[in-house]
């Protein structure tokens, strides 16, 4: 079988795995009751909310409200929020972005790191830098990333005022078009420079924080993996060809060490997106996670219902790459049926 | 370099391609010091196939990985010993040489080139994740690289700047920028002729090991081939070079016993053709008699008989080699009923003096235990027929 084949026989399973998450998100957010709270007030009458009930379809049972939102989605109604007093899909795109740009910028801080670690420890096993990558990358997936960040906060922006937080400064980014959303990239299309640093340098930051965990577990998986594979026989025999000691390693051993690695990184992307929540709120980051933070709080059924959706379809999607590359890496996968 | 090493160095007979004298390799334990080779000494015979036999865990291929310091270091600790080697390199004639004495650059020059290996199982000593072309490719680009231009046509077609990185290039030297660069306009040019220079190479070195349909099979993947036409394309490898030397490992262990055979007679052949001399380690003393001039039997990390193959088979001196041959099923054997070698190999931790195999040996004498047998010529008539044993100490 061809890869293309294999990548096509994935995106056939795709709808159905989305149609089932989006049963279970469903059937999760209206477990914890209905969602009329947030569209109330006091000074309604028991008319006025039973004719809200009737507008939100929620006076029917709960299977058939489950078609009437998947009718809505599917028309680009999401719902409306309460806590963002507007249709969800007209603020959800703008907060997506900014959410996607923090958790790629800290996925590229994770995954870059985290393999160069681990392959420079795995090479030196036992060695005083292998130590030290330990001690960085234990301290990595031990800390809680409240902390963590909050430590950076204090450290990198009260007390040496290197890095800023929130994102970049809106006056900067209003002259500048927003095909993307993702600010670096829109202001590069733009041309303009100093917007670019600029927004780098708000991601800095909270990217670190956010990355940190994941690069640790990457690390320690990649350094073992390697250290595992460069005990294989192929290694072995591909000095005794005479290869040198960097091809060996980049070229033979390191390319098996990644297979297990590339896994790991698809559920770390899950780690990811969870921790946007509290990095978006120690950093002021406005992206999805400090609105859904405030729409758990009060209720806001819409708000949520969207958020695990998108998330879950995204993680559907980033691990779906994932399978693509692992199939690429290790032709033996393909092979299966 | 000492003139006293330079005296050992000289001393290597003329019809010899390697000697192997009082070769020590321990490996570091919890428990102590692993004695795994304890003073090997041996000589490989230029153009002929030796054979190295013992069972499991005897040190043999320890003692081969030895000769290309694959040996890992730790827990590997080379104790002492020297292994002779006559390189026949073209350009500056034949020159003896302690493959011990080498460094990391200077071994990797005869890894591959002078001295090549195969390895036990196929199936693990290919790389699963690179095509058959890849890897075979490698051993070219490697020490070949002035083929690799011919076949691709830019020999003495390139001056300066460009030879030096198409050079760095072939031999995988050139760091990330390079080789990005040779993917793209006007460099992938080059990279487009280097590339079907090295297919030619390739295909030429798997046709030699008798593998059909060589251009298909190069763009394979290991897992898609059998057992056996992995092994002929680690020979293909082995051999690309033409070496002085070749290492073979057990390298029918892990196949079919009809695919065995065909290796075999495979490996035989490319040795008479191109009088390559091969060290075969093998546990099977059967199948070794068949195809070697001379076998040395290992036990515990020591040689305990030497001779030519039919000497050992007919005449064996030491009673573990009798055993060997002893428990050789054979068609006179009474159905059901195999012979063994009572007890088991002893420890090789921090060993005690004394002859390894006394433990195990019917036939052993009161200061077996004591005084460690030294490795000598029994007769006057064959001289190269020594056993290690007290029975025939005067």
């Amino acid at each position: 079988m061809q890869i293309r084949d294999y990548i096509i026989r994935r995106l056939m399973i795709l709808p159905i795995l989305i149609i089932g998450t989006s049963i279970i998100v469903f059937a999760l957010t209206r477990i914890g009751g209905s969602p009329i709270g947030i569209y109330l007030s006091h000074e309604m009458s028991p008319a006025e909310v039973q004719e809200m009930k009737e507008r939100f379809h929620l006076d029917k049972p709960v299977p058939v409200q489950y078609f009437y939102w998947i009718k809505g989605v599917s028309q680009g109604d999401l719902g409306w929020s309460g806590v963002a007093s507007a249709p969800v899909v007209d603020v959800f795109p703008k907060k997506f972005a900014a959410t996607m740009e923090l958790a790629i910028a800290a996925g590229i801080v994770a995954v870059s790191l985290g393999i160069a670690m681990g392959t420079f420890a795995g090479a030196r096993r036992n060695k005083i830098s292998d130590h030290i990558i330990r001690v960085v990358s234990v301290s990595g997936a031990s800390m809680p990333l409240f902390w963590f960040a909050i430590l950076l906060l204090i450290i990198f922006w009260v007390w040496l005022g290197w890095f800023p937080i929130g994102r970049s400064d809106p006056n900067l980014f209003e002259a500048i078009p927003h095909p993307t959303g993702f600010y670096t990239i829109d202001a590069l299309l733009a041309g303009n420079f100093s917007a670019f640093r600029d927004a780098i340098w708000h991601l800095i930051l909270p990217a670190v924080a956010l990355g940190y965990g994941a690069t640790a577990i990457i690390a320690r998986m990649m350094r073992s993996s390697l250290i595992e594979e460069l005990q294989e026989d192929y290694v072995d025999a591909a000095k005794a060809k005479g290869l040198a000691e960097r091809v060996v390693l980049k070229k033979h051993a390191r390319r098996n060490a990644l297979v297990p690695t590339v896994t790991v990184i698809g559920l770390t992307f899950g780690f990811l997106l969870q921790g946007t929540v509290v990095a978006e709120i120690i950093f002021r980051w406005p992206g999805l996670g400090r609105w859904m933070a405030s729409a758990v709080l009060r209720g806001d059924q819409a708000t949520i219902m969207t958020y695990v959706m998108f998330t879950s379809i995204l993680f559907l999607f980033v691990n779906l790459v994932v399978d693509i590359i692992y199939a690429y890496l290790d032709r033996r996968v393909v092979l299966g049926d | 370099m000492s003139p006293d090493n330079l005296d050992i160095q000289n001393s290597l007979d003329k019809d010899l391609i390697a000697s192997v004298t009082d070769l020590k390799v321990y490996f570091e334990s919890k428990q102590g010091m692993v004695h795994s080779v304890d003073g090997v000494s041996f000589d490989i015979v230029d153009g002929e196939m030796m054979g190295l036999v013992g069972e499991t865990g005897c040190g043999k291929s320890v003692t081969a990985r030895t000769f290309m310091q694959l040996v890992q270091s730790p827990p590997g600790v080379l104790a002492g010993g020297n292994i002779k080697f006559r390189s026949k390199n073209i350009k500056n004639g034949s020159q003896v040489i302690d493959l011990l004495d080498l460094s990391e650059n200077q071994i990797r020059e005869l890894r591959g080139e002078r001295i090549a290996m195969i390895f036990q199982d196929p199936g693990k000593a290919l790389n699963p994740g690179l095509t058959i072309r890849t890897q075979v490719a490698e051993v070219f680009q490697e020490h070949r690289e002035n083929d690799v231009l011919e076949k691709a046509g830019l020999k003495n077609k390139l001056s300066g700047v460009t030879e030096y990185f198409v050079k760095k290039y072939i031999k995988q030297e050139a760091g990330f920028l390079v080789t990005t660069l040779f993917k793209i306009p006007p460099l992938s040019t080059y990279k487009k002729k280097i590339d079907s220079g090295i297919n030619r190479l390739v295909a030429e070195a798997l046709e030699e090991t008798q593998i059909p349909n060589p251009t298909k099979v190069m763009e394979r993947y290991p897992h898609e081939l059998s057992g056996g036409m992995k092994q002929r394309v680690m020979i293909a490898q082995a051999i690309a070079c033409n070496p002085d030397l070749l290492i073979a490992d057990e390298p029918t262990t892990a196949l079919d016993v009809t695919v065995q055979a065909r290796v075999l007679d495979l490996i035989k052949e490319l040795q008479k053709r191109h009088k390559t001399s091969v060290l075969y380690i093998s546990h099977d003393l059967s199948l070794v008699r068949r195809i070697c001039d001379r076998i040395a039997v290992m036990y515990a990390g020591q040689i305990v008989e030497t001779g030519d193959a039919e000497t050992i088979f007919n005449q064996p001196k030491h009673p573990y080699t009798q055993g060997l041959i002893n428990a050789l099923p054979s068609m006179s054997h009474e159905r059901g009923k195999l012979e063994a070698i009572e007890g088991i190999v002893p420890e090789l931790i921090e060993p005690e003096p004394g002859c390894r195999f006394v433990s195990r040996c019917m036939r052993r004498k009161a200061n077996c235990e004591e005084i460690d047998p030294k490795l000598k010529p029994i007769s006057e008539v064959n001289k190269s027929h020594k056993v290690a044993c007290l029975l025939y100490e005067a």
